[in-house]
């Protein structure tokens, strides 16, 4: 995710539309004060229901109606706030049962008005609390609910009694009979006749409510707050106040309500404090504290109370104690060194302790390295099959002096390179402007400095934890340049277009994190351990060491295992709540907003000589909502693109590794060697993932671990001829055809000058828009084609890696987010393998056919035939390998002319040389999956027909799936047309391959018929279809077609439904769709309804979608839709995963771009071969069984109130796993084209 | 007898009739009757009103689309006393989407010329033979008010059309901006598309483009009780008080005809009802028959045609976040001495947001107008951008 958004904030709001993520993700908001209003106006409502509810007990007092009544009337109010604010809920929920409870005041008229008053009180600090936003109090809301409604029923009958004798036992004076008469007037009515319905609603709620999920929602609730609080102790704790830290723990501590957020890690962060700071005093304090609120120390907190014994020397009786009560606890002295993550020198310290006692005490040794039982790859991880890693042509030396480079870039965490564009000569103008430049950043950086810390020490002025000193210790965590140094960078990467406030915020935010992060590994000595460990790691690699036959992960364990470093390798977890860092960054954001500056008159120096902001905030509308933009004046972009500086700034993560990454080895742990780096990429403040990851067993994650260490291992290299003529024309004016984006100095013209703007016409203005529009667009492309090439020139001569991580459903991908293997045809035509094989006998061959599937010639011809085309055009890719600009430019012609070129120039050199099979070939050979997503689908129905069109039944030539459909919709239409239907009559001759390619392919991914017509309608223009007839033909087509698939794909269409309504009827019962891949992989859908939180900031409030904040109820439509896209991407992501390992096992190079397939030409066939062995092994394991099993037990356990129809249904839905056709699974061994 | 019967409900204004034509109305001669026709005084042509009975059965056999119609001849009655209030010359009435005929009938019978803009097939044929069994006072044209010249480029398709067509057919002939009213138009807005149609209404209102082309158009249009509270609300109401409301007030005179219970209109849904939107913070309990006149001297004082997408970025941007400051959006603008022009305007100097009323937001923006504020270009782009963003 890191990478998306970095990505999404260099290109600009372009791009970001395209992408969509951010402006889904995040909305702005306007105007916290009306909320606020709003918000009073609720809780005056609620004062009156409470009105009415008294007067009601007070009629009671007179009458005897039952207290049954009573209690439906209770409830009502309770549950409306359900829809409000989960704070006045608890306010009013108190409040009521306070009001109802039985109290001996004489006078009940005085107690009603103390009750009011101090409820009054009460709703004002709790609103002032919620303003803060930090909400603590938000969490138990749930709990008091519950607890409110039984109280109720206990309480309200003594409550009745008692008040009926009060009223007995003395008169009322008048002034109370005449209150209460206007209230019972207005009670009664109202209360019986206007909140009856809700009750009923309430009673359908709480059944529906299941109980499951009420617990689900807590704990996921309660576990943001936990992060909240624990973020904020940690952070206290790395700056060595452990003051402070017991300080906030002391206010969630003497608070009840509180008190409930904190758990054992809280108290430990802050004994942990102490500790360092050697008083064992405060330390055994703390441990009271833990257990007079009946929680249990764990191993931390021993191991963290007996090296604070060590440190203030405490004497051995009173270590032997500590350890006895470790003992009674029901714990291990060998646990402690085991589980416990160490910083620093903890662990000697805990162990001097523990030999004090036991002066021969022994390490414990390390546990024995579990091996993965998946069926898939009981083979692979046998130890009797074990095969030596292949070796890098490096030695480790080598190894160790790039690791040292790489270490060094990432201790920078930014790096500056130098941009392709740096070959163009300077002119005056831009010297000057640099000039200009300097100076104003210079100013900018003690403007910045100046504000900050302003700020800071305003803030560290007020003394209570309300919210924006909340900020104050994050502010601490760095050193206050390396903050300017952040919000430098900012600007210096704002595109003119200006960016959304909150995508700002949140990389302002992630920023700090991530340096501070890096600060922590670096202070807590983890680093060093893992510069130890890689130094020998880089054995495994390395040409001159011994083959040893460990994977990558087993070997770093063993490493780790023989260092006894235990787990102490893995920092302990310390992420940031979403909303911090959001807050965060919006807080500096608005320094950054309020401090840069600069003189009106730089451009016109007629103008008066003020300092105007350079950033400024607007609203940029769009239909009913509105966005906050930062965009920086004309001024300063003006200066800046007439600097035209060449120095391009980027996270060093952006740039590709310059050593093997580091292994992954868990969830927390991989990929580079300090930038932090998730395993599993989602949106933003979702924990769902990282939750699941970290309760499924380690052992589980090995084979995807291990596949993606696989990937990462791969070295590249720069294809130096092809990135120069790149370059070159990059630098020229680019080419539009040849997918190189001209610069913005291309873009068309408005035909008038801007400057009178204000007296255009309509149609001058709506021109202007559109060339505006246009150079925006050319801007966003070119900045990132030339972050790409800026980058691929930077290790041009450098051999590189990139660490890979994965999405949800484990579909791979390289971290480095710009210059990639993924990207588009000119990025893949820049990478070589570093890796070179001799091309073999048939490898010439191969490097030919691929060249022609590259060209998007000879689609369904057999590979002889493309071979010998090839061969037949030998002369066009000689011209073209040697004249690439001034030639035949035949390669220009093709489908991805980028690579054909390079292709072309590989081949040209290989048959030159004196023996082509010996020619060592860095070159990466393609094998495509022939609509993958239709493949998987056609092999787990065994649809013959279909399992034929997508190339799983070995065939003389490749058959094309579409055509076919296109055939199969052409029939169907020839009888509608035959029948007289006119739209059948009128669509003659239209219908073909292109018209339903499309359609075809997204139907795999879920598309409907609402999204295939518009697609239909789009084809169709483009063939000139009549207009007339368009909605209607398209109408007609894209129902044809999905009938066409139904009958060649009938499984396949049967297991989308039951897979949709699977995921529906999961969805409607409340909970998320999850499965585990055939690797063990766990998987969630991150869908959810979600309300935002506003996070209410003075310059702007913004609505954050955070996903594990609120109530999460799933988007049943998102689940229901995603969940056969998903599924179908889980496989294909296995697939890939199961290849990948077994190439390894047969020492092949292989990478994948999902369903593309990449290995060196010599050993293509084994790759096809292993590939296709794979997907017999995937589906020879019963998938849809096994998925049904799991969710059978998953939202069907027989515990749960099973009598429910929904329940019923469920369990039907989900036993009903469609039935297969008869297409022999084996036959795909054989298939030449399944992959080609 | 005829003349007796020209103006049956015109009760209220029928009084106000021109003096000058009273003594006449015994002998009607041929030229007085083209000279009432001119006008907008015909006979009537003593039309039959159908009963509210009548129709419902109409319209709940017509179908989708789905619309709100005055069935009731009560309501109808009202409101043709409310579009005919005033005296002078009555300029022609343009219905738009009169479905059942209700009010067509009754606005005929009442002597007004009218225009009715029709786009349900259902309703059109019907209409359209009324319109033949009269002498010209009833014109039917095919079309949909609510989608009035499309912003997608290319040939305008029916129901849709083009303002010029439009008021060639009705024979319209545009007039200068200080004009009296050259035509009337009613309707009930579909409340989907409510704001949006208020929005864009707007803007085709300051930029005197569209049906404003021909003069200050008077809409006499049924809105939500709600949206009513939000174009009329006052400043300081916080939430309601919203740029629409500013935009609307300073734009137009405002005036409240009529307020009828939701119940009292017709939909031709098969429940029986259309949604009602639903509003919590303010009341929404009627529909609320507006008439928005344009104010004679809108475009004075440096408000343009031209300039006047930038008045409507600059109140939008003010009233993001009504509890702003107005001096600090002034110099977030990089304005010079906002504190000056704010007390040469007397506008109070931290006066926030919501709190200035819609004059002084014309006169603030007149002002900057002669500052050098809006001819920085960065201000431009953003007004373009934000025209672009509106007009999609």
């Amino acid at each position: 995710m890191a990478l998306l958004r970095l990505r999404a904030a260099l290109l600009g709001p372009a791009r970001l539309r395209g992408g969509g993520i951010p402006w889904s993700v995040l909305r702005c908001y306007s105007s916290a004060s009306a909320k606020e209003k709003a918000r009073r106006n609720a809780i005056c409502e609620r004062t009156e229901l409470l009105e009415v509810l008294k007067a009601r007990v007070k009629q009671l007092q007179t009458s005897n109606i039952p207290e049954v009544t009573i209690n439906k009337v209770e409830l009502a109010p309770v549950q409306s706030d359900r829809h409000h604010n989960p704070l006045q809920k608890v306010v009013d929920a108190r409040t009521a049962v306070e009001h109802l409870v039985p109290k001996q005041s004489s006078s009940w008229t005085e107690k009603l008005k103390k009750e009011m008053y101090i409820r009054q009180l009460k709703v004002e600090k709790k609103l002032s609390i919620a303003a803060s936003q930090m909400t603590p109090e938000g969490q138990p809301k749930v709990k008091t609910k519950v607890k409110v409604k039984t109280k109720v029923k206990a309480k309200a009958k003594t409550k009745t009694k008692s008040k009926a004798k009060s009223k007995k036992s003395q008169k009322s004076p008048k002034a109370t009979a005449s209150t209460s008469r206007n209230q019972s007037h207005a009670g009664p009515s109202s209360a019986n006749t206007y909140h009856k319905p809700r009750v009923e609603e309430m009673k359908q709620d709480v059944k529906a409510q299941k109980p499951q999920r009420v617990h689900e929602d807590r704990s996921s609730q309660r576990k943001i707050m936990q992060q909240t609080n624990q973020s904020n102790l940690e952070c206290l704790l790395y700056l060595q106040q452990p003051e402070e830290a017991e300080k906030l723990l002391l206010l969630y501590h003497s608070n009840p309500m509180k008190r409930k957020l904190l758990n054992v890690d809280a108290y430990n962060v802050v004994m942990r404090g102490w500790a360092r700071k050697g008083c064992l005093h405060r330390v055994i304090h703390l441990f009271s504290m833990l257990e007079s609120i009946s929680l249990r120390p764990n191993l931390d907190s021993y191991a963290v109370l007996l090296e604070c014994m060590t440190q203030s020397q405490a004497s051995t009786k009173a270590i032997w104690r500590c350890v006895q009560h470790l003992k009674k606890d029901g714990f291990h002295v060998d646990e402690l060194f085991q589980k416990c993550l160490f910083e620093g020198d903890e662990k000697e310290m805990v162990l001097k302790a523990i030999r004090i006692i036991q002066p021969d005490y022994q390490l414990p040794p390390p546990p024995k390295p579990e091996i993965c039982k998946t069926a898939l790859l009981k083979n692979f991880y046998s130890e009797e099959k074990m095969v030596s890693y292949p070796k890098l042509d490096f030695t480790v030396q080598e190894l160790r002096e790039r690791f040292q480079q790489q270490l060094e870039m990432e201790l920078n965490s930014t790096i500056t390179i130098e941009s392709v564009e740096s070959t163009k000569p300077l002119t005056p103008q831009a010297i000057k402007a640099r000039q200009q430049l300097a100076t104003f950043r210079s100013q900018w950086r003690g403007a910045i400095l100046q504000a900050l810390q302003k700020s800071k020490h305003n803030m560290s002025q007020v003394k209570t934890m309300s919210g924006h000193s909340v900020l104050y210790p994050y502010l601490c965590l760095l050193p206050d340049e390396e903050y300017v140094d952040i919000m430098m960078q900012i600007l210096n990467s704002l595109s003119p277009q200006g960016e959304s406030l909150a995508v700002l915020a949140r990389e302002l935010g992630s920023k700090v994190y991530n340096r501070y992060l890096t600060q922590r590994k670096l202070h807590s000595g983890q680093l060093e351990k893992v510069q130890e460990i890689y130094k020998n790691y880089i054995h495994l690699l390395a040409k001159d060491s011994q083959p040893s036959e460990y994977l990558p992960r087993e070997y770093w364990e063993k490493l780790v295992a023989e260092a006894g470093y235990g787990p102490s390798l893995n920092l302990k977890d310390c992420s940031w709540p979403y909303v911090l860092l959001m807050r965060l960054g919006m807080y500096l954001l608005e320094i950054l907003v309020h401090a840069v500056k600069v003189p009106r008159n730089t451009l016109n120096p007629r103008l008066p000589s003020k300092l105007i902001p350079v950033l400024y905030h607007i609203y940029s509308f769009r239909s009913s909502w509105q966005v906050g933009l930062i965009k920086p004046h004309p001024i300063f972009s003006q200066i800046v693109s007439d600097a035209a500086e060449t120095m391009l700034t980027f996270n060093s993560s952006a740039i590709p590794m310059l050593c093997p990454p580091v292994p992954w080895t868990s969830p927390h742990f991989g990929a580079f060697v300090l930038s932090d780096t998730k395993l599993m990429r989602y949106v933003d403040g979702a924990i769902q993932h990282q939750q699941l990851l970290d309760q499924c067993p380690q052992v589980n994650l090995h084979p995807v671990l291990d596949a993606l260490n696989q990937l990462g291992n791969c070295a590249w290299k720069i294809n130096q001829p092809v990135l120069d003529i790149i370059i070159s024309i990059f630098n020229d004016k680019g080419n539009e055809k040849l997918d190189i984006p001209p610069p913005v100095s291309e873009a068309p013209k408005p035909p008038v000058s801007p400057s009178s703007s204000s007296a255009l016409h309509k149609s001058q203005k709506h021109e202007l828009l559109l060339c505006k529009k246009k150079a925006a667009e050319m801007h966003s492309l070119r900045m990132d084609a030339l972050y790409k090439l800026s980058i691929a020139n930077y290790v041009r001569d450098k051999v590189f890696w990139f660490p890979h991580n994965m999405d949800f459903r484990g579909r791979t991908y390289p971290c480095p987010p710009y210059f990639n293997h993924l990207g588009n045809d000119v990025t893949r035509a820049i990478l070589l393998f570093a890796e070179g094989r001799p091309l073999g006998p048939k490898g010439l061959d191969w490097l030919k056919i691929h060249l022609i599937n590259l060209t998007g010639l000879k689609k369904k011809n057999a590979l002889q035939e493309r071979l010998d085309y090839a061969n037949e055009i030998m002369e066009e890719i000689l011209d073209s390998a040697d004249h690439p600009l001034t030639g035949r430019k035949w390669w220009m012609n093709t489908d991805e002319p980028w690579q054909v070129l390079a292709c072309c120039m590989e081949i040209a050199k290989a048959s030159r040389s004196p023996d082509p099979a010996a020619f060592i070939s860095h070159f990466p050979v393609h094998q495509d999956g022939s609509c993958n997503g239709l493949q998987h689908y056609a092999a787990l129905g065994r649809d013959l027909i279909g399992a034929i069109s997508v190339n799983l039944m070995p065939c003389n030539v490749p058959q094309d799936v579409y055509s076919a459909v296109a055939q199969q919709v052409e029939e169907f239409r020839k009888k509608d047309a035959e029948e007289g239907l006119r739209i059948a009559q009128v669509l003659e001759g239209f219908i073909g391959r292109k018209v339903v390619k499309q359609t075809v392919m997204t139907v795999v991914y879920g598309v409907t018929r609402y999204g295939g017509r518009l697609q239909m309608e789009k084809r169709l223009k483009e063939i000139e279809f009549p207009e007339e007839y368009l909605w209607e033909a398209s109408h007609y087509l894209v129902k044809q077609v999905f009938n066409g698939i139904k009958e060649m794909f009938s499984a396949t269409r049967d297991i989308q439904n039951w897979l949709t309504e699977s995921a529906k009827l999961i969805a409607q019962s409340g909970r998320t769709v999850e499965w585990v891949t055939p690797l063990g992989l766990p998987i969630v859908q991150p869908y959810y309804r979600i309300r935002p939180t506003v996070l209410t900031c003075s310059m702007q409030n913004l609505s954050v979608k955070n996903s594990s904040n609120n109530n999460q109820k799933p988007d049943t439509v998102k689940q229901k839709n995603a969940f056969p896209p998903n599924f179908i991407h889980s496989l294909d992501s296995t697939h890939m995963m199961l290849t990948a390992l077994h190439c390894f096992r047969q020492g092949l190079t292989f990478v994948s771009v999902h369903d593309c397939y990449w290995t060196h030409a010599l050993t293509v066939d084994i790759m096809n071969e292993i590939c296709r062995q794979q997907f017999v092994a995937l589906h020879s394991q019963k998938i849809l069984e096994d998925l049904s099993k799991f969710m059978l037990e998953n939202y069907c356990s027989p515990d749960r109130e099973s009598r429910a129809l929904w329940q019923k249904k469920l369990m039907e839905q989900l036993s009903n796993v469609p039935k297969t056709g008869e297409f022999n699974l084996n036959k795909v061994i054989d298939s030449t084209y399944f992959f080609s | 007898m005829r003349a007796g019967r020209a103006l049956p409900g015109a009760a209220g204004c029928g009084r106000l009739l021109a003096a000058g034509l009273r003594p006449l109305l015994g002998g009607p001669g041929p030229c007085w009757a083209t000279v009432r026709r001119a006008a907008g005084r015909w006979p009537s042509p003593g039309l039959r009103v159908p009963q509210a009975a009548e129709a419902e059965q109409l319209v709940l056999r017509a179908g989708g689309p789905w619309g709100r119609f005055i069935a009731c001849p009560q309501l109808a009655r009202t409101v043709q006393r409310c579009l005919q209030a005033g005296s002078g010359p009555q300029p022609v009435v343009l219905e738009c989407a009169p479905g059942p005929g209700v009010l067509t009938r009754t606005l005929l019978n009442a002597g007004v010329r009218v225009v009715a803009l029709e786009s349900h097939p259902a309703f059109l044929s019907k209409l359209q033979s009324l319109e033949n069994s009269l002498d010209g006072q009833l014109k039917v044209i095919y079309g949909d008010f609510f989608r009035l010249d499309p912003l997608v480029t290319g040939a305008v398709k029916p129901p849709a059309v083009c303002s010029d067509k439009l008021f060639e057919a009705m024979g319209i002939a545009a007039v200068p901006w200080r004009a009296d009213v050259p035509v009337k138009i009613f309707g009930i807005f579909p409340q989907r598309k409510e704001r949006n149609t208020l929005w864009r209404l707007l803007f085709i209102l300051y930029e005197c483009s569209s049906i404003y082309r021909y003069g200050r158009v008077e809409l006499n249009i049924f809105i939500s009780e709600k949206e009513y509270k939000v174009l009329t609300a006052k400043p300081g109401e916080l939430r309601i008080y919203q740029a629409l409301s500013v935009l609307w007030q300073a734009g137009c005179d405002i005036q409240l005809l009529h307020m009828e219970p939701w119940s009292s209109f017709l939909t031709n849904m098969k429940n029986g009802r259309l949604a009602i939107p639903k509003s919590t913070r303010l009341p929404n309990d009627h529909l609320c028959l507006v008439r928005l006149t344009p104010q004679q001297n809108l475009f004075t004082g440096g408000l343009k045609p031209a300039n006047s997408a930038t008045f409507i970025f600059m109140v939008k941007q003010c009233l993001t976040k009504p509890r702003s400051k107005l001096i600090d959006r002034l110099n977030s603008w990089s304005l010079d001495n906002a504190d000056k022009l704010l007390k040469a305007l007397e506008i109070p100097e931290y006066v926030e947001t919501g709190n200035v009323y819609p004059e002084d937001y014309k006169r603030l923006f007149c002002a900057l107008q002669n500052s050098s504020v809006f001819t920085e270009s960065w201000f431009h782009d953003e007004v373009l951008e934000s025209i672009r963003n509106i007009n999609l």
